[in-house]
Formats: structure tokens, sequence, C-alpha cells
């Protein structure tokens, strides 16, 4: 346990102020909800019953029973704004935190852990957890100060009977440990069978194609109502022990109140009924039987706790790995601050990278002077964005260097390495955001812009103009104001990739890299842009990834890469002359752009075919 | 947003009554278990008089009372006997209870298996178009949480209110019975509990809603969030998003706290109107006591019965919501059962019992995958005007580039989709005469990526049809020339398959494919013949191999990749765009220079080289 928790002190220590209060309003609420009314409707019993009872004295106690329950309603009322709120509290810092953290996280972790996972931690374990916080500590203490108290008054009004009920205590409370136990297993063995009902759901409809293909329905209905048989047998299972347990909680405190009916009953009346005197009075009793009455919660809340801390720790602790984890890339000690600007010559000195076994990268050793322009080709999966993602250290290589104006990446601060590079990936991340804050991504807090209005507007319009985008923007009814993602507009693939590449220009970055950002676009546009680009392209170093020779030949090198290897390096005409995959790639581009072209002549073909 | 919708939903009477259709088989259960209901409410309800007698003639018998002359036996026996009966009604309590929650549990679950039975059933006929339109995400959900709404709405909605009802009703009659006058002050304070509850009730439905949309908008931001980091730190905004994110995250826990606003005063202030009940009780109650009008048991009695009604009243005015909770699930399961079935069997659809001879016709096939009756774009279109024959046993390859249509025409041979006009002919028989699932029994589909189900190699490969004898299977896998490879696993053709086959290679999975084809002996033959990446040579040789001999003597129609499995076909034809513009053998089509010319330089020349 005292594992399990460790880290989640420093938040609860934070509130402790809260938890204290808490606790007290807890202690307040329940002494005044226990000493009032059951005492109060006792002594107006004993007073009826010995006839000292005046009007005046039955107004006091009604009086009284009102006043008790005030301080124990205000009580509880404060025990929630101390205890529940800083449960929400804490759930909020640990979100915060956590978030915090994850900014932090290079892109190996992004790419370990997945995000439908990340998000259950911080939604449901943070649930949990909150759940275990808030209900938990101030049920588990009302639970426990009511058991403590009502034990003590019942004591004090007749040890006798308090005996009787604290024998029968340990009964309960194993019985109850004992069944609590067997829920949990038949619990998990519900959530099993669910599990299993989601996969043959998931793996239907997702082969949807093969199971009617194959004409298997019959089948596939018959698997999963089997399937379903089965998690209805270990429901049903459950709720033969789970559902009545409130009512066998009942039971044993019948027993309980029998007990004490049959024990009571003959020391109330064996020592003359009226007598004020040795043994109990009837008041007494009635007050008594109110508490066993009331036992019957915290006998049962007892196991609804101990479940609730059993997986808020569990929770928590996959909510802490998230918290721990340190990035491999970050400034450490050996980043050189005084490095505050980048000029952008790139070299890769022997660089190589290599992961699970397997090398992505081999010993890659090239010059790119500022302002030149590097063309990177290749299949997929020969590394190219590898190569690529390296400069701005979303990775570190395995051996090897890059740098840039002559410094170790790893040395030159992360925030002045990546804020003078313009990267545009061939699936742009956007944010669901306004067009206008999109492009407006990387600018800095100073130039940013609230609204279309403002002063910057202008570069994002720049941006968006040398991008190619600035037409289709301005057909859209909010102009740069239109919010892109779910709840706004759905961009085509070319306007995502022309929006990032307003977005990576705006910065007017040192190094741009474009790695196939043009995929989605046609031919045509994207040899518009890179036009329009040429301006902005000149004085800075870019990498291009692409494919389309037609756009790699502006390129001052090109290299081309295969199984982590340069395989072919020069320009285009270099490259060309050579023969070899360069080559054969212009000219297999050469005869699409023919299939292209002989668009129309087919439907006569057609004619001539077919009739 | 979708988390929005979810509250708008109001309770539609419409839809209840439809969901309670689902309680039709089970009309006797139910009834029993509404029987029981009354039962725990009479019985649960019967200690207050109990403890009234007792007190009345044994414990504290008045002075006026016949008990008051009985001797200390007596007066034991006495207490005794009503020992004896409270063990009696808690134990009849207890079994009832204990069955009555059996029960609710075996009603929800049968009628959650039953809706669930015929969600997967009515999916399992929709047609692909469907699954085109409505990621498998989605659909789970629908069997899933959206079900188990439904069996929420019967057990947590439908039952409460009924047991509410019955609760409360006992506690009056038992009051009223007892004392009219007393029983009329004591429930004085029932409106006032009933309207702030209802008050209270409107306040946390409106902060809960408040609360689940700012939830769903921190989810959404940090899904956003986690899935863009990477560029989220490439433009250095790590600071910004997470102010950003602070900003939601605080208006979370400031939506948080407003709910746990109205819940810390709701409990203080129920807790003080049950007081101000019992205080009512002692004022007017022991007043009646000390003139003698009512006993000392009634008043205790009375004590009791107030704290009895008030979990039962605020169960009520919560019901409502309980049950609009379920209504937007409802109606999503309703509405996948009301889609209607667009590609169903005729009433008369022929079957062919022993097969076809397996002749495939297109008479001019306009296809697009709009719904039939859908108006359709000119750009819509897939198929324009497809006109082609395949007579039994030739075999025929299609090739064109990506997106000219030849998988649509596979798709409509096993009538995946109905077609918008013209007919496709098996046997000269139209696909939409024939009984979908006949055609499909005897139409086989080799898809590029073998789907594997969970289950052994066999239940893989048998796919449904117990009838197969094992020595089809393994001369079937002889054949193709997998069966060394199952051979060799430990469990043999029993190994069970793992997260669908990924410990398998691609042309493992290949020849698995072709082997399931053939014991399947299909009259015709669908191949998409997809080139696959990372197959060495001696599996590509063994692939094209088991194609040969899969397709021999069968109607054989390919989607070639294969510059092999083009030339072993009878006829080429050539898709593009919708049409077929070229068809005759590979020599006449190369001999043409036309368009299957340009296309094989582009795409198969190269496999000239290594086949």
């Amino acid at each position: 346990m005292q594992n399990e928790f460790f880290g989640i002190g420093k938040y609860l220590l934070a509130h402790r102020r809260q938890w204290f209060w808490g606790i007290f309003f807890v202690l307040v609420s329940v002494g005044a909800s226990l000493a009032g009314p059951p005492l109060i409707v006792g002594r107006a019993v004993d007073a009826l019953r010995a006839g000292t009872a005046t009007t005046g004295l039955i107004v006091q106690y009604a009086l009284l029973i009102l006043l008790t329950a005030l301080i124990s309603s205000a009580a509880t009322f404060m025990m929630r704004r101390f205890l529940v709120v800083a449960s929400r509290q804490i759930s909020y810092e640990v979100r915060r935190d956590i978030f915090e953290n994850l900014t932090r996280q290079d892109q190996n972790y992004f790419h370990n852990n997945r995000t439908g996972d990340l998000m259950n931690r911080l939604t449901g374990d943070l649930n949990t957890v909150q759940e275990m916080l808030g209900f938990g500590i101030s049920q588990g203490s009302s639970t426990f100060l009511t058991m403590i108290i009502s034990l003590g008054l019942m004591f004090a009004l007749s040890p006798t009977l308090g005996l009787v009920t604290l024998c029968v205590f340990p009964v309960i409370a194993s019985i109850l440990f004992f069944v609590i136990k067997t829920i949990g297993k038949r619990h998990v063995a519900v959530q099993e069978q669910a599990s299993v009902i989601s996969a043959k759901a998931q793996e239907n409809f997702s082969g949807i194609r093969v199971v009617k293909g194959y004409a298997i329905e019959d089948r596939e209905i018959a698997e999963y109502k089997t399937m379903n048989l089965e998690y209805r047998r270990r429901v049903i299972r459950l709720a033969m022990i789970e559902g009545p347990l409130w009512a066998f909680v009942g039971l044993l405190m019948n027993f309980v109140f029998i007990a004490v009916l049959l024990i009571g009953s003959r020391q109330l009346i064996t020592s003359d009924a009226n007598a004020r005197f040795a043994g109990l009075t009837i008041g007494q009793f009635v007050q008594f039987t109110t508490y066993l009455f009331n036992l019957q919660w915290p006998m049962l809340a007892v196991g609804v706790m101990a479940s609730l801390i059993q997986r808020g720790a569990s929770s928590w602790q996959r909510l802490q790995q998230i918290l721990e984890v340190q990035p491999a890339i970050r400034d450490s000690d050996r980043t050189d601050n005084s490095i505050q600007s980048v000029a952008g010559n790139i070299r890769f000195e022997n660089l190589s990278l290599s992961a699970d076994e397997r090398t992505l990268l081999n010993n890659i050793n090239l010059f790119i002077p500022k302002g030149q322009t590097l063309g990177i080709t290749g299949r997929t999966g020969a590394g190219k964005t590898l190569l690529a993602s390296l400069v701005g250290r979303m990775q570190d290589p395995s051996s090897g260097r890059v740098l840039v104006d002559g410094h170790d990446v790893r040395d030159i601060p992360v925030s002045i390495l990546r804020g003078n590079i313009g990267y545009v990936p061939q699936e742009p991340f956007l944010f669901s955001d306004t067009i206008a804050e999109n492009i407006a991504f990387g600018l800095n807090e100073s130039t940013q812009v609230e609204h279309a209005n403002k002063p910057d507007f202008e570069t994002i319009k720049w941006a968006a103009n040398v991008a190619g985008l600035a037409k289709d923007v301005e057909d859209f009814p909010a102009q740069y104001n239109t919010m892109l993602g779910e709840r706004g507009v759905t961009l085509s693939g070319g306007q995502r990739q022309r929006t990032a590449l307003a977005r990576a220009v705006a910065r007017k970055p040192e190094i741009l890299i474009l790695d196939d950002s043009m995929s989605a676009v046609d031919t045509e546009t994207e040899s518009r842009i890179l036009n329009e680009l040429k301006t902005v392209l000149e004085d800075r170093t870019v990498l291009l990834i692409g494919h389309r020779v037609s756009t790699l030949r502006y390129a001052d090198q090109i290299i081309v890469l295969e199984n982590g290897r340069i395989f072919e390096q020069g320009t285009h005409d270099e490259l060309l002359a050579l023969g070899g995959v360069y080559a054969e790639m212009e000219r297999k581009q050469g005869l699409e752009n023919v299939l292209e072209v002989d668009e129309e002549p087919s439907s006569t073909v057609l004619k001539a075919e077919v009739n | 947003m979708r988390e929005e919708d979810a509250f708008k939903k109001q309770f539609d009477w419409d839809l209840t009554k439809r969901i309670l259709v689902y309680l039709k088989p089970y009309f006797w259960v139910a009834v029993g278990g509404v029987g029981l209901s009354f039962l725990i409410a009479v019985a649960s309800q019967t200690f207050p008089r109990l403890l009234k007698t007792a007190i009345d003639q044994y414990l504290a018998p008045a002075a006026g009372s016949s008990f008051i002359g009985l001797s200390v036996d007596a007066r034991l026996q006495g207490v005794f006997t009503i020992a004896l009966f409270i063990l009696g009604v808690a134990s009849l309590e207890f079994v009832a209870r204990y069955a009555f929650q059996f029960t609710l549990s075996w009603l929800g679950q049968n009628v959650l298996f039953d809706v669930r039975a015929d969600l997967f059933s009515k999916l399992q006929r929709l047609p692909l178009a469907y699954f085109d339109k409505n990621p498998v995400g989605r659909l789970i959900t629908r069997v899933t949480s959206d079900v188990d709404a439904i069996n929420q709405f019967i057990t947590n909605g439908l039952l409460t209110l009924i047991t509410s009802v019955f609760v409360v009703t006992a506690v009056l009659f038992n009051m009223f019975s007892l004392n009219w006058q007393l029983a009329l002050i004591a429930t004085a304070t029932v409106p006032i509990l009933f309207f702030s509850a209802r008050y209270f009730q409107t306040k946390f439905r409106d902060s809960y809603r408040d609360l689940r949309i700012k939830q769903a908008i921190v989810n959404t931001s940090l899904n956003e969030n986690i899935t863009g980091m990477g560029t989220v730190q490439l433009f250095n905004r790590e600071a910004r998003n997470r102010r950003d994110f602070n900003n939601l995250n605080s208006s979370f826990l400031r939506a948080n706290l407003t709910t746990v606003h109205w819940f810390s005063f709701y409990f203080p202030v129920v807790g003080i109107i049950s007081s101000m009940a019992l205080a009512l009780v002692i004022w007017y109650g022991g007043g009646q006591a000390l003139q003698n009008i009512i006993t000392i048991g009634t008043l205790v009695a009375f004590t009791r019965y107030v704290g009895n009604f008030w979990q039962p009243l605020q169960d009520l005015s919560d019901v409502i919501n309980n049950l609009q909770a379920a209504m937007a699930s409802s109606e999503r399961i309703f509405g996948i059962l009301d889609e209607p079935e667009s590609v169903a069997d005729k009433p008369d659809a022929k079957i062919f019992e022993t097969g076809f001879k397996g002749d495939v016709e297109f008479k001019d096939v306009w296809f697009s995958y709009k719904a039939v009756g859908e108006e359709v774009l000119p750009t819509d279109w897939v198929l324009r005007g497809i006109n082609f024959r395949v007579k039994p046993g030739e075999s025929v390859a299609f090739v064109g580039a990506t997106g000219a249509g030849k998988t649509s025409v596979i798709s409509l041979i096993s009538r995946f989709y109905d077609v918008q006009k013209g007919q496709v002919l098996v046997d000269g028989t139209d696909v939409r005469d024939l009984a979908q699932r006949n055609l499909r029994k005897h139409v086989g589909v080799v898809l590029q990526d073998v789907f594997l189900f969970a289950g052994t190699i066999e239940s893989n490969l048998r796919m449904n049809d117990p009838e197969i004898p094992i020595e089809r299977i393994v001369q079937a896998c002889k054949y193709v020339g997998v069966h060394d490879f199952i051979a060799s696993l430990p469990n043999g053709y029993q190994t069970e398959v793992r997260e669908r086959g990924a410990t398998l290679s691609t042309g493992q999975k290949q020849l698995l494919a072709f082997a399931r084809a053939l014991i399947q002996n299909p009259d015709i033959l669908l191949v998409l013949d997809e080139a696959t990446a990372n197959v060495d040579t001696e599996s590509e040789l063994q692939i094209q191999d088991a194609l040969a001999k899969v397709m021999h003597g069968r109607t054989s129609i390919i989607i070639a990749h294969r510059l092999s499995t083009i030339k072993n076909c009878n006829r080429i034809i050539v898709m593009r765009k919708g049409k077929i513009v070229e068809e005759g053998s590979h020599d006449e089509l190369l001999e043409k220079g036309g368009y299957y010319n340009t296309l094989y330089r582009l795409q198969y020349a190269d496999q000239e080289m290594t086949v």
C-alpha cells in the first residue's frame, strides 16, 4: 500500500487544511446526529413513561431535535465543502501536471503509448482516484466515526447489550469479507466475458466482408449468442451474491436486534419497569435500537470502501507512471545556453539510427550549406522522414551526429533549435481552432493573433498566399476565422497540407523541412506553389522530401535513400545521367503523364470495343 | 458534439413502449418481481409495528392497558413471541429481497441478451454499405453501452419506480392506520421535501450537463494534444498549449465544484426536512401521548416511519432522470433495428442447391456507392455502363489504375451492393433474384489480406462447415503448399490464431487464403491479388503456383497485379475510370499499343525481369 500511494502524498499534503477541517466536520456531523435525535427521543419516551413529561418539555425536546439536526446538517455541508472540493481540486492538479509532463515527452513515448491508453488513464483512472479521495474519505471517515461513536454510546447505555452487539461484529465482518471477496472474483469474471464479447463484435464488424463473403452470418450469430449466454450466466452468478448483500446485512442486523430485544427486555422487565436505577429504561432501549439500526450502512460501507481503495490504488499507479516518466530528449548539462540563434548549415556525420535491432539509417554523411535545398527521395520505409526528424531532434541518432552550424544538435537548446525549423509533414496535424490560429500556430507569443484584424494578420495572409491557400480560405464564409475540425469545416487532404505549409512558412524559419508535404496536391498546383515559395526558399536551408521528379529537380542536390543508406546522390542532371533509380522514376512519371493526358480518346475506344 | 445531444433527449413514451416490448416474453416473471417488491414493502414496514406491540404490551405497558397486570414470565414470553415474529418477518423479507434482486438481474440480463441478439443479427443482415458508413467503434458502442442503458432503464428505472411507490404506500398505510392525525402531521413536510428534491434535481441535471460538456471539451483537447504533441513540440508551443489546456481544465474544475456545491446543499437540506418531521412527531405525538391518546409504542413506531420514506421519495424524484438517460441510447438502438435492409432477399429468391455452372455476365452496369434510389451525381459513378461475360471455366484478369472500378466489379458479383442500372447475372439469373447466402456460398472471394478469426487454423479454413472432412482440408493445404508450414506449428491445425494472424508472414497468410477458398470449392472464384510487398522470391513463386492451382477448372475473375497471373488468364479486361477500354489476350493487347501497353510498361515490365 505504502508504495502504491507514493506520490499522491504531495497532493494530499497540499490540501491538508481541507482534510483536517473536513474530518473535523465529519466528527461534528456524526456526533450531533448520533447524540441528538436518538437520545432526545429516548429521553422523551422515558419522560412520558415516567409521567414527568410536560407540554413544555415535549416542545423543548422537539426544538432540540431541530437544533441538533441543524448542527449536523451544517457540518455535513461544511464537510463536503472541504473534502469533496479537495478531491476535485486534486483531480484538477493531477490532470494539469500530467498534461505538463506529457508536453515534455519525446516522440518515442507517444509511439510506445497509444493515445487511447493515455486517454483511458486520464479519464477512467483519474476518476477512480477522485472517487477514492472524495467519496472514499468523506464516507470512510463518517463510517468509521459512526461505528466508534455508536458503539461507545451503546456501551454507555448498556454494557451487556453493547457486548452482544460487539460480539456479532466480527461474525458479520468476516462473512462480509468473504462475500465481498467472492463478489470481486465474480466481478472480474463478468468483466472478462464483457471483453470477449466486445472483441467478438469488433472482429465481426471489421471482418464483415469475409463474414458475408463466406455466408457465415449464422455461425457468427451463434457464436455471439453463446458468448452472451455465458455473460448472462456470469452476471447472474454475480447477482446471486451481490444483489442481496444489502438485504443480507439487514438480516444479520435483525439477528442482532432479536438478541438485543431478548436480553434487553429481560433487563427491562425484571428490573421494575419504572425504576430509574439499575438496568435499562424503555427510552434507553429505544435509543439503543436506533443506533443498531443506524449501523447497517456502515457495516456495508466498510466493504465498499475496501474495494474503492483497492481500485483507487491501482489507478493511481497507472497515473503515477505518466507523472514520473522522463523524456530522453530534453535540455541537459551539455546544453550550451550561449547558442541563441541558428543560421542553418546542416551536417550529418556518420549518422546511424537503429531501433528494435533494425538499422533504420546507416552511416549517413552529408552537408547542406545554409540556403541550399536538399531533395530526398526513396521508397516508403527507406528512412526519409527519419533523417529529417533528426534535425529537429524529434529523435536522437544511435551513433554519429547531426550538426547545425557546427554544433551538435544535442548541445543546442531544444527551443532555439526547433524555433528555427519549419516542418511540414505529409499528414499534417491541424488543431480544432480557426484557420488563422492554425497558421499562426508557431508564431511567438507577442506576434500571436487573437483576431483577424490585428496587425499580424498580414503575416498570416502572406503565409497563406505563399502556400497557395489564400484562395481556398477566401471561399469560406468566415474566411480566416473558419473553424477547423469536428466542429467546423473538414479540409481536403491538399488543403490540410497547404495549411501546414502556411503554418511552417509563417514562422520564417531558417530551416524548412517539407516532408512529402504536397503529396495530396496535384502536380499543377504544386508547381504553382513552388513558384510562389521560391522567394521564401531562397535564403533558407530546405530539406525537400518527395516522389515527384518535377519537384525534386530544382533541388541543389538530391539523394536517393534505400534501406537507410544513401543510394544515389547528385544533381538532377547527374542522377539522370547515372541511369539508376532516380532515372527510372523520371521515366515512369513521364509515362504517367501520358496516361493522364490521353483522357478523351478513351470514350471513342470504349464504343468501338464494346459494341 | 455528441455529448450534448445525449442530454437533449426528452422522455419519450413511444420509445418506452418499444422497450417494454422486450419485457413481454418475461411477463409473468416481471409480475412476480412486482409481487416480490410488494412483499418487501409490506414486510419491511412491519418492524416498527412489531416494536410498537412489544413496547405497548410487554416492555412498557401503559397504566390503563390490559397488559399492565401480566406477570414477568408472561411478559418475557410475550417478548419472545414477538422476537419469533421478527425473526419470521426478517427471514421473509430477506428471502423476498433475495428473490427480487435475482429476478431483477435475471430480467435485465435476459432483456439485454435479447436486445443484443436482435441487434447483432440485424447487423449481420445489413448491407456492406452500412458498414462503410459506420465506423466499427460506433457499432461496438451500440451493442455494448447503449444496450446496457436499456437494461438500466428497466432495472434501475422502471422497477425503482414501482418499488419506491410500494414502500411509500406501505409507510403511509401503516402511519395512517396507527393514527391518522399524527400521520397527517408527520407527512406535513412531504410536499416541502418533494419540491426541494425536484428543485435540486433540476440543478443537478443542469450542472451535470455542464460538467459532461466541459469534460468532453477537456477530453477532446487532451486527445488532440496527445495526438498532435509532435507538432506542438516542433512549433515550441508547449507552454502555450499548457496554458490553453489549463483554462479548459480550470473551467472543468469550476463545473465540478458547481455540482459539489449543489450536492453539499442537497443532503443537509433533506436532513433538516426529515428532522423537522421527527420534531413534529415528537411535539404532536408527545402531546398526544401525554393525554394518553396514543401509546408510547405508537410514538416510537412513528419515529421509525418518518425515517423510512425519505429515501424512496428521493428515488422517485430521481427516477424520471434515470429513464431519460436511457432515451438517447434506445433511440440509437432502434435506429439500427429500423435500418432498411436494402440488399435483401426477395421472398421467392432462387436457390441453386448444387451450385452454379459459373457463367457471369454484366449487362450495362452502372454503379455508385450511393444507396439505390438516392440521387447520383455524375462524379459519383464508379462503374459507367459495364458489359462483359465470363463463360464457365474461363479466367479473366481485370487490370487498370487504382480507382478504375475493378474492386467494385468483384463486390457486385457477390452482391455486396446493388447496382443502380443494368444487371449482374450469374448463370443467367439476376443476382437480385438469388438467395444471397446461397450465392455467396458458391462464390469464393480471396482478399489480399486474409482475415483470420479468433480460433484455430482449422476453424479458419473450415469456415463454419462442420461437414468438411479434415482430410479435404489437409489435402487443400498440401495442394497450395501451406501444409508443411501448418504441420510445423506446435499444435498443427489446432494451433490458435493469435492477434488475427499477426505472427504469420504475408506469404503464409496469402496461402491460407487460397486454401480457405479451395476448401469451399467455389464455382466462381474472385481474387483480389495485390502485389504483396515484403514477400521473398520463394514465397512469391509459391503464391503464384497456388493461385494457378486454385483457378484451375473454375470461373475465375482476378484483379491482377502480378504479371504471371495476368498471363495465366484466358482474357484480360482493361478498365479505366469505370469503363472497359480494352479487352483481349496479353499479347494482343501489347501489340495494340494502347492503354494496356502503357500500363504494362508502368506496372508490370519490372516483373518481366524477375519472373
